[in-house]
């Protein structure tokens, strides 16, 4: 075989995994905390912990159709959202089976959020944001 | 008390059978002056039609469980309530009630009524109904078409499909022409089981449906009721007391009840509904009510 054509060759392949890695990087890099929504109406942990400028990965490993809601414009109880003050609202909107949501946090302070189908259930989770 | 299939409560003892029965035929004369109207009057303000869609997500579905008692609606041994009507039906006797210091506790019997549920993929809803006659009657121009559906982890697909015929009027309590919309149902109404929490009820009907599995029809005729109401679930998926309900928000219930109805003797009849869904037990579940919870509601009038 030619060597130049193997070396060439070679250098594709390395360039292609290269990219490869920097796309899936770039993709899903890792989340700070992950919270998971359940088949029993709960966020799982219910309360989580991070640093300013971190993010929450939220992922629905239920059969059911869930959200991640801190929008007070949303809830129809007062108690389903707590907002530190200056914190922006959020909301995933719909999250079927299997997918994922993701925050970052840039406000320190106590979020209380909650899922709308499941507000009547008390479906809510905690992040505190240290 | 008597027990039958599964292990549901399903009748009363002989005394109790006869009073409630006399109780029924005096709830049905009530309603008789409007049995055999031909042309009812309709809703004021002209019909409303409703659409109720799940298009994707799970279903809840409830299974045998022994009722909590709210003493809100069936009161105290000493002054108790919500006795009367066919047991299962409307009616609860004192007789099925666990006691404890001098309260009502919960059912002595599961129903399908509680707090035992599974939750089961792949809910699909789809309804559209009309409410256009105000009254219980013998002709109505209230429609429903519904197709309701789930499936279980080996992927057998369950659906409910209604309704062939409407119940335009009820034996023991009103039907309403068949569709019912903005009413207060259950609980302390008389108005269906009181095993339910008094619920406001967006959009309800009763009609004759037929219940499938994988495509084939398992058991037809049978009377289906669904509603969408106020949310009736609280922490842990528990079926709440009336003083849990959540008003503000909404789910849709379906029924298909372990009874029919036998009209010419003003009674239900128990009749375990073929669901072809096993337990775990390795019995099949007598029934079906089944919860869809992510909704897309609208509505108009005329």
């Amino acid at each position: 075989m030619n060597p130049t054509f193997h070396r060439t060759l070679g250098l594709l392949a390395l360039a292609g995994l290269i990219l490869l890695g920097v796309g899936l990087s770039a993709a899903a890099p890792e989340a700070d905390a992950v919270v998971m929504m359940t088949n029993d109406l709960k966020f799982t942990p219910a309360t989580v912990t991070i640093q300013r400028g971190q993010t929450v990965e939220w992922r629905n490993t239920s059969l059911l159709v869930h959200t991640v809601t801190a929008d007070p414009a949303k809830a129809t109880l007062a108690e389903s959202v707590r907002l530190p003050d200056g914190a922006p609202a959020f909301d995933s909107g719909t999250l079927d089976p299997e997918a994922t949501f993701r925050h970052t946090f840039t406000v320190p302070g106590t979020y209380r959020y909650f899922c709308v189908p499941h507000e009547g259930a008390k479906m809510r989770g905690t992040v505190i944001v240290e | 008390m008597a027990y039958d299939y599964e292990g549901l409560a399903v009748g009363g003892g002989t005394a109790g059978v006869t009073r409630n029965r006399t109780l029924v035929f005096a709830a049905a004369l009530a309603l008789a002056a409007h049995k055999d109207v031909q042309r009812p009057l309709g809703l004021l303000g002209g019909p409303i039609t409703v659409e109720v869609r799940q298009p994707s997500g799970g279903v809840f579905v409830a299974l045998p469980d022994q009722r909590r008692l709210d003493a809100r609606v069936f009161g105290t041994p000493d002054m108790p309530r919500m006795t009367t009507g066919t047991p299962g039906v409307t009616g609860v006797p004192p007789m099925a009630r666990e006691t404890e210091d001098g309260r009502y506790t919960r059912m002595a019997a599961p129903s399908p009524f509680g707090d035992a549920h599974v939750v089961l993929p792949d809910g699909v809803l789809e309804l559209t109904a009309t409410d256009a006659t105000a009254t219980d009657a013998a002709a109505t121009e209230d429609e429903v078409e519904m197709r309701a559906s789930w499936k279980d982890g080996d992927g057998n697909t369950y659906e409910v499909r209604c309704c062939a015929m409407l119940a335009t009027h009820g034996m023991e309590f009103p039907t309403f022409g068949g569709v019912v919309t903005n009413h207060i149902l259950h609980g302390f109404t008389g108005i269906g089981t009181a095993l339910m929490p008094s619920e406001y009820a967006y959009l309800a009907f009763w009609g004759m449906g037929e219940v499938r599995k994988n495509g084939e029809v398992v058991d037809a005729p049978r009377l289906v009721h669904g509603m969408l109401t106020e949310y009736v679930r609280t922490e842990g998926y528990r079926l709440a007391t009336d003083e849990e309900v959540t008003p503000t928000r909404t789910h849709f219930h379906l029924m298909v009840a372990p009874f029919k109805p036998v009209p010419e003797q003003l009674t239900f009849e128990q009749d375990p509904v073929q669901t072809g869904f096993t337990l775990p037990n390795g019995m099949t579940l007598p029934f079906w009510h089944v919860m869809f919870e992510n909704l897309e509601v609208d509505a108009d009038r005329g």
